[in-house]
């Protein structure tokens, strides 16, 4: 590759990400101290509380980078035969969040069922919040799938993006028809999700967490983002070193 | 290109489509030489599973039906774009006059025959091997064809993302089961009410489906363009 | 499980989880950076640079 492209790619690591890595483990232990030690247990749910500390803001982060990633990929496919490097910023900028939202799905997932174990007794409800996470995890786990695939880049991301735009359709739709399915045919017999109000100093430990947390993933994102961006530059030299050892054993078979 | 998309006849290309994968489908004999055989074993183990308990299997009939559906189904949506992409059939048709659109509709009608297909021969073994009872016939028929519209559409959207892939065969499972998930939810629950087994909602669940297969009925004529692009 | 052992687990995960994913993301720019021979611009000598990346 030309030295133009190699200044171009930096290593994952610069001085803002490294202050913002930094500002994300002080956050984090605060937030650990916050959330374990200082804010008092929950009069109804009891210790158990603290764990809504972590499910809250992982699937709030989790949900909004989803919507990063549509939006990004709506952007890529706006730019991908208009600008110059072909939208790719967006297609890295869509994939790094939908990474990042399947890491913190998948936290939610883990938490959720721990704090359902003490709370409700079992680690799983058949309730549409808890399907329609599973599912939703499952899914953007397919569209990572499909963007590692070995296959054209262009034709790859292309169809990664559109495959993203139609998930994030398919949420709602998955979300209505599980909450149909058990509202009709289960008469209340379950009050799953019926989560105490919280005040206080559990609000603002929750509300700290959204932002630690936050600061966390938004690090991991850059960083997911620039490791994409030098995977391509690889993949690109891979394929410029295999052309210019082909044609030169051309050159010397004629 | 938007005047020349109305111009074209529609109608006419998506039929032309339709009738040459029925007619590839019709000489190389899998859907019904294998597809519905083994979706009828499966039918079997599904009784297996339940130990033949005749009263699970009469009310898990709806359920295990749409189960059995999902995985013929999934595999004549494989081998619908196979045929295309072994031959390079994809670059013959991103030359050849026909729209994305058409392309699109055409593919989703053939697969909606063999899926129809598919599901007269599972409907004929679930009523011989689990003993069931229809009490609704047209709820039966309509969430039938509403489930199987959807269930083609869909089919055909997941069927070309993963087109021409190396590894498609346990990618396209893997992307198509999530989004076919309130399909076979809606599906079995209309089902069950068609066979008396629940007694409510069964023409709720069958217009939802209806909804689902308009919903990317829409993506499909906006996107396939999309997906069929090379670079 | 009692309460305190199922917080202190899920937080214990969730931190492992974290810990790890960030570790995997950095070590594999870290190798794909010294594959292409792009060094670490602060911890090189800029003049050394290329034969920093000799020593793969």
């Amino acid at each position: 590759m030309t030295s133009t492209t190699r200044s171009n790619a930096k290593m994952t690591a610069t001085p803002a990400t490294r202050v913002l890595g930094v500002l994300a483990i002080a956050a984090t232990a605060l937030m650990a101290v916050l959330g374990l030690f200082i804010s008092p247990a929950d009069v109804i749910q009891g210790e158990a509380v603290r764990m809504l500390y972590l499910h809250v803001p992982s699937i709030w982060i989790a949900y909004g980078a989803f919507v990063l990633t549509s939006v990004s990929s709506i952007l890529f496919l706006r730019a991908r035969k208009r600008r110059e490097d072909q939208g790719r910023h967006y297609d890295r900028l869509a994939g790094s969040a939908a990474e990042v939202g399947v890491v913190f799905t998948g936290i939610t997932l883990i938490t959720g069922m721990l704090w359902g174990k003490v709370t409700w007794g079992t680690y799983w409800q058949w309730d549409a919040r808890l399907t329609t996470t599973i599912l939703l995890f499952v899914t953007y786990l397919g569209y990572l799938a499909l963007r590692r695939l070995p296959a054209d880049p262009m034709v790859r991301s292309q169809r990664a993006a559109v495959m993203a735009l139609i998930s994030f359709i398919n949420v709602p739709i998955v979300h209505y028809s599980v909450d149909w399915w058990r509202t009709l045919h289960q008469k209340a017999s379950l009050s799953v999700g019926r989560r105490p109000e919280i005040t206080g100093e559990m609000y603002w430990t929750l509300l700290y967490s959204t932002l630690a947390v936050t600061i966390v993933a938004t690090w991991l994102m850059i960083h997911r983002y620039r490791v994409i961006r030098l995977e391509e530059l690889r993949d690109e030299e891979a394929l410029a070193a295999l052309i210019s050892s082909r044609l030169k054993n051309d050159d010397g078979s004629n | 290109m938007e005047a020349a998309y109305w111009r074209t006849p529609v109608l006419a290309e998506t039929l032309l489509v339709a009738r040459k994968d029925l007619r590839v489908e019709w000489r190389a004999k899998v859907a019904l030489g294998q597809v519905a055989p083994l979706a009828l074993l499966i039918l079997v183990v599904l009784a297996f599973a339940l130990d033949a308990n005749s009263s699970l299997l009469e009310l898990g009939a709806g359920g295990l039906y749409w189960v059995a559906v999902l995985y013929g189904g999934t595999l004549l949506i494989q081998r619908s774009f196979d045929v295309e992409t072994d031959d390079g059939n994809m670059d013959a048709f991103r030359m050849s006059a026909i729209g994305a659109p058409s392309l699109f509709l055409g593919k989703s009608l053939a697969l909606f025959v063999q899926i129809g297909l598919l599901e007269l021969v599972l409907g004929s073994g679930i009523a011989l091997l689990y003993n069931v009872r229809v009490t609704d016939w047209v709820l039966l028929f309509v969430a039938a064809v509403a489930g199987t519209v959807a269930f083609s559409v869909c089919g055909v959207l997941w069927g070309v993302m993963s087109a021409g892939l190396r590894v498609r065969a346990t990618l396209l499972p893997l992307l198509l089961v999530p989004v076919l998930a309130p399909i076979l939810l809606a599906g079995s629950r209309a089902f069950e009410t068609a066979l008396g087994v629940r007694a409510d909602a069964g023409w709720t669940w069958a217009s939802l489906m209806f909804v689902i297969a308009a919903i990317h009925t829409a993506i499909g004529l906006g996107a396939f363009g999309f997906l069929l692009e090379e670079g | 499980m009692s309460e305190v052992t199922t917080v202190v687990t899920g937080w214990g995960i969730t931190f492992i989880i974290v810990a790890t994913y960030s570790m995997w993301v950095v070590s594999r720019g870290k190798i794909i950076g010294q594959e292409l021979g792009i060094g670490e611009m602060e911890q090189a000598d800029p003049g050394k640079d290329a034969d920093a990346t000799t020593d793969l």
